[in-house]
């Protein structure tokens, strides 16, 4: 008989009998337990679970050999070999000593030197892994390579174990001269496959999850700023859009309570904007505050509006804000299509976001509103104290000046017309100092030589604009608990100027008590706030003091003003 | 009689009213005019008038922290005068005699005029309730400097007035040492000094019971025989 015709024949029964095994290997990487276990870190009950799995392949190894004169050729090997590589020497000694016990009781001439061979070679799978583990090089286990060469030396092994054990020593050389060849080739091409089915299967799943993540992240990304605008016809259409494009589905669309706000996809020309809710699925998901899957399997989507809608299957998520429901996000697929499940996952997660982003744009609707009961704060802080000096010192001064005391009572009207007048946010730099005026005339009527007033302005920059009710409440600060605690005279510095790319403005006294104090009063917190709010973070209030000589407070603005 | 009376405001028009509308009731006579707390304690020192009208809010110094540095014998009765309501001063109306919103009305000023009028007809002396002092106002160019009580090391009185030492300087104040005495943790030693007991260097005994302090800063004053065992039993020695 030509050995190598014979052994070539044995080569080809052999890996026919491999691929039976290798689909089994196959299933084993769709089971769950394969989808958990991760092969860095082996819990003991993952390990004991591997044992079983590999010594159940080893064994069929074994039964899936070809019966050669009184032995088998066989595919015992890969199993022992691998659970040595991915378990260590623990576990590819134990699945070894398994298969090869087993293999023991099957009897015939090489019943002994297989049974041990197959634990020698589980234990040199062992040795590999620790090489690999020791030389940093994990990501190797699961290599073809790695697993092709170590089944190879593995049944090298086997071979000259065979040789040396098994009697009579004639029929042990002839056995071996017809599977070696077969057997390392078979075993050793055996164990590359079934590594690198197990590390395509991983390689889908991370791949799978990173596009689905990307996905996910870039629908984030878009929509972000969106939903903070609140929810209306206008971002619900922008939102659908982003959807609908990223996900890929069929149609999308958004509703509030009661209607349709946007719809966009398949089936668009009979599905109208603020048309009232039709689908039954939808109504449930909103009456009963939870999600709704219709499949289009078992469960199916049919139009309410047209017979001739290519849609067949929806998910409608409940948008909530603050737990409660404002409205629902539903993603359609056609009747052709399947459902994704991914973007089932997809469509309950940026529904999640959305909400998320609603809470915030709700946060932000009434920040704008403190701010504007802010500015109210402000104005009606205009102290009483202030009122009725100014009517004293009016009175007292009526007895001498009546001219004088008419003038004072002209300005104090302008100054409260002024404060008690609220047009929109902002105001010109000139609206701020003419109310800074008459503020400054009562105060320097109450003063007298007390109060010397300095101004620095460009006249350039009169136009430019502030938030409304800026200027006043630094002036008084100054005044307040600057020139009023002082004994000497005291002296204001209001300066306007123009700097690279900002407008500056300072109001500086010679009192130099704000150390003192410690901190900035509400007033100028919320004129700080303001500032913040409607000219931009970079914008901003400052003070600095020398104590008992001077403090002074710096506001800018941008250059052109705020918009 | 006329009621003498003294009117402290830091605003010039506001003095200016209060003393026209004062001299314009016919029972009262405006024997000065002050706008800070220093000046106002200087004046009531120096005149002794029967009734201050006072603002409440005064720079550095304001109207109750003036009536804390006012010897009791002096007190004059207290009109408080403001512009508005902070202080809940129905809670001082006690305290004081009376108290005036402005712009004053001149029917209510005359309510209080005769408030007065009753009062020192009856010669009822003003009793206010005094707190601590916690920093004694002293005259600095022309500032008023805040001296905290633990920065004093010593008080003295000499005929150019009262000083208060500190450990690197000396600040002439308004306040009098039996003010001080009573109101703050200074201890007498001396009919002409306080000292402040934590600033105490040393004591050295000298003969027939006398003794000289020895401050931290190194300065010198004289404990008198009637004050030493005071201070000895105050320090456990």
């Amino acid at each position: 008989m030509d050995l190598l015709t014979f052994s070539l024949h044995n080569v080809f029964a052999l890996l026919q009998q491999m691929s039976v095994y290798l689909v089994i290997a196959y299933l084993f990487t769709k089971s769950p337990f394969f989808r958990s276990f991760h092969l860095r870190i082996l819990h003991p009950r993952q390990l004991l679970l591997l044992y079983f799995v590999f010594s159940v392949f080893s064994i069929l190894g074994t039964y899936f050999g070809l019966q050669v004169s009184d032995a088998i050729a066989n595919t015992r090997a890969i199993g022992a070999v691998l659970a040595g590589i991915i378990g260590g020497p623990l576990l590819g000694g134990a699945v070894g000593l398994t298969a090869g016990l087993h293999r023991f009781a099957l009897g015939g001439f090489t019943a002994l030197s297989c049974g041990i061979s197959t634990t020698v070679e589980g234990l040199l799978g062992g040795l590999v892994h620790i090489y690999l583990m020791r030389s940093y090089q994990q990501h190797r286990l699961l290599s073809p390579t790695v697993a092709f060469l170590t089944t190879l030396v593995a049944e090298v092994t086997q071979m000259v174990i065979i040789l040396i054990l098994s009697k009579p020593f004639d029929q042990a050389v002839a056995l071996v001269r017809i599977i070696a060849l077969p057997m390392i080739l078979a075993n050793s091409c055996g164990a590359a496959i079934f590594v690198s089915i197990i590390r395509d299967q991983r390689k889908m799943y991370d791949e799978l999850s990173v596009t689905f993540s990307a996905k996910a992240l870039k629908m984030a990304e878009r929509t972000v700023a969106i939903l903070g605008r609140g929810l209306d016809t206008e971002t619900a259409q922008e939102v659908a859009s982003v959807i609908w494009e990223e996900t890929g589905v069929g149609a999308v669309a958004i509703t509030d309570r009661e209607k349709v706000l946007a719809f966009v996809g398949q089936g668009d020309d009979h599905h109208h904007i603020g048309t009232p809710i039709s689908s039954s699925q939808v109504k449930m998901a909103i009456r009963e505050n939870r999600i709704v899957y219709a499949d289009g399997g078992k469960k199916k989507w049919r139009c309410s509006l047209s017979d001739g809608c290519p849609l067949g299957s929806v998910l409608s998520v409940p948008l909530r804000v603050d737990n409660e429901l404002v409205g629902t996000i539903n993603l359609f697929e056609p009747k052709n299509k399947l459902f994704l499940v991914t973007n089932r996952t997809l469509g309950e997660g940026i529904t999640t976001l959305l909400s998320d982003q609603l809470l915030y744009g709700r946060y932000i609707e009434q920040k704008n509103l403190l701010t504007r009961a802010e500015l109210k704060l402000a104005q009606a802080q205009v102290s009483p104290h202030f009122l009725f000096n100014a009517l004293n010192t009016i009175s007292a001064i009526i007895r001498n000046d009546a001219d004088r005391a008419r003038d004072l009572i002209l300005h104090l009207s302008n100054f409260f017309r002024k404060n008690l007048k609220q047009t929109g946010d902002l105001a010109t730099l000139e609206e701020e100092l003419n109310h800074v005026q008459s503020y400054l005339v009562i105060e320097k009527a109450r003063f007298e030589d007390r109060l010397q007033l300095e101004m620095d302005i460009d006249p350039q920059l009169m136009s430019i604009k502030l938030p409304v009710f800026t200027l006043q409440p630094i002036v008084e600060n100054a005044i307040k608990h600057g020139i009023s605690a002082m004994l000497g005279q005291g002296v204001i510095r209001l300066a306007v100027v123009r700097q690279p790319g900002r407008v500056l403005i300072t109001v500086e006294d010679n009192a130099g008590n704000f150390i003192e104090r410690g901190r900035k009063g509400l007033g100028l917190n919320i004129v700080e706030k303001r500032i913040k709010n409607l000219c931009g973070k970079d914008h901003g209030l400052e003070i600095t003091c020398i104590p008992q000589e001077w403090t002074k407070i710096a506001i800018t603005v941008p250059e052109g003003g705020c918009a | 009689m006329m009621i003498r009376a003294l009117i402290v405001d830091d605003e010039l028009h506001a003095r200016e009213e209060m003393a026209a509308l004062v001299q314009e009731t016919g029972a009262i006579e405006v024997i000065g005019c002050c706008g800070n707390g220093i000046d106002a304690l200087k004046l009531i020192n120096k005149l002794r008038p029967e009734v201050l009208f006072l603002d409440v809010q005064m720079p550095v110094v304001d109207g109750f922290e003036l009536l804390n540095m006012v010897t009791r014998e002096i007190m004059p009765h207290v009109v408080f005068v403001t512009a508005y309501d902070q202080y809940s001063l129905k809670a001082f109306e006690e305290k004081t005699l009376d108290y005036l919103l402005k712009p004053v009305d001149p029917n209510r000023l005359a309510k209080t005029v005769a408030k007065l009028q009753q009062t020192i007809g009856e010669n009822r002396s003003p009793v206010y309730q005094t707190e601590e002092i916690r920093r004694i106002p002293c005259l600095l160019g022309n500032r008023i400097k805040l001296i905290d009580l633990d920065e004093v090391e010593f008080i003295a009185t000499t005929i150019a007035g009262v000083h208060a030492a500190t450990a690197d300087a000396e600040y002439f104040t308004e306040v009098t040492l039996k003010v001080l005495e009573e109101r703050t943790q200074l201890f007498r030693c001396h009919k002409q000094y306080l000292v402040n007991l934590d600033g105490i260097g040393e004591i050295i005994l000298l003969e027939a019971g006398l003794a000289t302090i020895v401050t931290r800063s190194g300065k010198k004053i004289p404990v008198s025989r009637r004050y030493l065992k005071l201070i000895k039993k105050k320090l456990y020695i």
